[in-house]
């Protein structure tokens, strides 16, 4: 039988993936020490655990390096890539928002060129640009997004929010909600095909146990 | 100034010798198959007219192409598929060609695909078939026949052909009454199976439960034949019942081919559907993450260039396909020559004829073009894996080293030659 890999992505998703394959019968015992290992191994299911940066999941995935993947939905988006998208595990929601000042509120509707800090690009350019009909200069960081409009950089930031906690003590606002965001449960494309039967083993317990749970 | 002259652009590669021996390969057992089933070559340009591509029916994105002008400044393309160019052909050349017209092609396609993009390769070639002038199941069924034989002929051998219907997804569609641009949300959510948000786009429409339910099961209708009888009984609509019916057909007719052990169904495989216009395929197998073989029926195509002609065809991805067959097979063949034939001035009409007679027999011979020690013929020959060295001084003194066994033998060129001896 030929292993099947199941990317995670590092942090608090690959904690809560854990979880949720140790309630559907998934040896992972040895995922739960701390260590720096990047592959676990399941021999009585052949499965390979594979633990990458969240941005990465989509393109293991896509290539087929992993067969499986569990990512944000914000992730997903920016990164575009051709999968199919099995499940909404619903964990990890937030949203994806244009954030800034509240002077911006009204701002925002009748300027036509500012600048947007944000993480991600291509949620971006497309919410501004094909949603809003605005021409708009995107500046590209890596982390610590509120602090643009701060200190000029931008005008606004794209970011996304789930408590809401850091912009409030930066004193931003939410000014647009652009989309919900939760983990999904991603498939590639072919190993679908070549693999349905044991996938979909795994997709139907992930399903069933979504619905008791929610049931509960 | 001169940075780049070490490197070939981004997605672009030079296939080095043991790759392109196999990529020849490859190429030649899969159009052999071809010419067996009557399908006879055609080439077009890699130049074309962006026109070409840009109709409506076109199943590229402008920003894929590869643009420049000519002289006159109409803009010009590397052919970004080899359909297109073929349709064309047959709308304004082939009038008079008796139909059902079968031909096949290999060639380079070229995309200019954005980095980071999923697939990497900007030119790739393409191995395939068309078939004009026929609509039948029959015809549908002939193609892929042909494609799965090439994929046999090229030594692969776990795969699965997804078969499909765009017919049942448009019909589904037209009787439940959407707008255009909800409809085109529904199949990017079903072809991506997120059945979850089929259900949350639905939800709000007032299509009838029983349909609305049968599109909201798309996303999971696939795998065994067995589901087109399943849906059969809930399909109300009449153009969605002929696309099943179809399918039905063309999955019987491969079963007298015998090669339904290749065949699975997906209903909700709905990708690009202006082009394609009744069944589609795909093709997998392990090892690469991307289909290696596409094909379906785009009977719209050709009357974009003239008359109205049915139309089916299928594409083999040869570079797909190489890297599958190189992950699923460990070892590869290593390419090399049988015999290395050193010479001197006194030996050398011998050498020559030596080495045309083992050549007419179909042995690969290289020669020793400058002076060689014993040494170095043996450590050149080591290096390459070469069969045995013949040293040839005069037609009387021939020497014959074997490289795998050791032997050696001291002959002539008459026994040589009369002998035929495996050097």
């Amino acid at each position: 039988m030929r292993y099947i890999t199941i990317a995670l992505a590092k942090g608090r998703l690959a904690e809560i993936s854990i979880e949720l394959f140790e309630k559907i019968g998934l040896d992972i015992a040895e995922m739960k020490t701390k260590t720096r290992k990047l592959i676990f191994v399941d021999e009585t299911y052949k499965l390979k655990f594979v633990m990458v940066k969240a941005s990465d999941v989509p393109t293991y995935v896509e290539y087929g390096a992993a067969d499986i993947g569990i990512v944000g939905k914000d992730t997903l988006i920016e990164e575009c890539r051709n999968l199919y998208e099995m499940i909404n595990l619903k964990f990890g929601a937030c949203k994806m928002v244009v954030a800034g000042p509240e002077s911006m509120r009204e701002k925002l509707k009748v300027m036509n060129d500012f600048r947007v800090a944000t993480k991600y690009v291509r949620v971006a350019k497309d919410y501004f640009y094909h949603q809003k009909n605005k021409t708009i200069e995107i500046i590209k960081l890596n982390g610590s997004v509120e602090l643009a409009p701060l200190v000029g950089l931008s005008e606004v930031i794209v970011d996304i929010v789930e408590s809401g906690k850091t912009l409030k003590e930066n004193g931003l606002v939410v000014l647009e909600e652009i989309c919900d965001l939760s983990a999904r449960f991603v498939v590639n494309r072919v190993s679908m095909k070549m693999e349905k039967e044991r996938i979909m083993d795994i997709v139907t317990k992930l399903r069933d146990l979504q619905e008791q749970e929610g049931n509960a | 100034m001169l940075k780049w002259k070490n490197h070939t652009p981004d997605g672009v590669q030079d296939i080095l010798s043991n790759d392109c021996i196999m990529k020849k390969g490859i190429e030649e057992s899969v159009t052999q198959v071809f010419y067996r089933f009557g399908y006879l070559p055609v080439e077009s340009p890699t130049l074309e007219y962006y026109d070409v591509f840009a109709s409506q029916c076109g199943a590229v994105e402008q920003e894929t192409m590869f643009k420049f002008f000519d002289h006159q400044g109409r803009i010009l393309v590397l052919r970004p598929d080899l359909t297109t160019p073929i349709a064309r052909m047959m709308g304004t050349k082939c009038d008079q060609l008796p139909l059902p017209a079968r031909l096949c092609y290999v060639g380079n396609a070229f995309r200019n695909n954005p980095p980071n993009h999923g697939v990497r390769l900007k030119e790739i070639t393409q191995a395939g078939i068309e078939l004009i002038g026929q609509d039948t199941p029959e015809a549908d069924a002939e193609i892929i026949a042909v494609a799965i034989n090439a994929l046999l002929a090229a030594g692969l051998k776990e795969f699965q052909i997804e078969i499909g219907q765009v017919a049942f997804f448009k019909g589904l569609m037209e009787q439940a009454g959407l707008e255009d641009a909800l409809s085109e949300e529904l199949r990017s959510h079903i072809d991506a199976k997120d059945a979850l948000a089929v259900e949350e786009l639905l939800k709000e429409t007032t299509i009838e439960p029983a349909l609305k339910q049968l599109i909201m099961d798309l996303p999971a209708l696939f795998g065994g034949i067995e589901i087109l009888d399943r849906v059969q009984p809930l399909t109300q609509n009449p153009s969605s019942i002929s696309a099943l019916a179809h399918l039905k057909a063309v999955y019987e007719i491969l079963l007298d081919y015998g090669l339904e052990k290749y065949i699975s169904v997906d209903l909700g495989m709905v990708q690009r559907l202006n082009y394609y216009t009744g069944m589609i395929f795909r093709g997998f197998t392990y090892g690469v993450g991307f289909p290696i073989c596409t094909g379906g029926r785009y009977d719209g195509l050709i009357q974009v260039f003239g008359e109205q002609k049915a139309a089916m065809g299928a594409a083999i991805e040869i570079n797909g396909l190489m890297s599958a067959l190189k992950r699923q097979n460990q070892e590869t063949v290593q390419w090399h020559s049988d015999s290395l034939i050193s010479y001197g001035e006194q030996g050398r009409k011998t050498a020559f004829l030596i080495a045309n007679e083992l050549r007419l027999s179909g042995l690969v011979i290289e020669m020793t073009l400058s002076e060689m020690t014993e040494q170095q013929l043996i450590a050149y020959g080591e290096q390459r894996k070469i069969g045995g060295i013949i040293t040839v001084t005069d037609a009387q003194n021939i020497a014959l080293y074997n490289l795998q066994s050791g032997e050696r033998v001291q002959t002539t060129l008459a026994k040589l030659l009369g002998e035929g001896v495996d050097a």
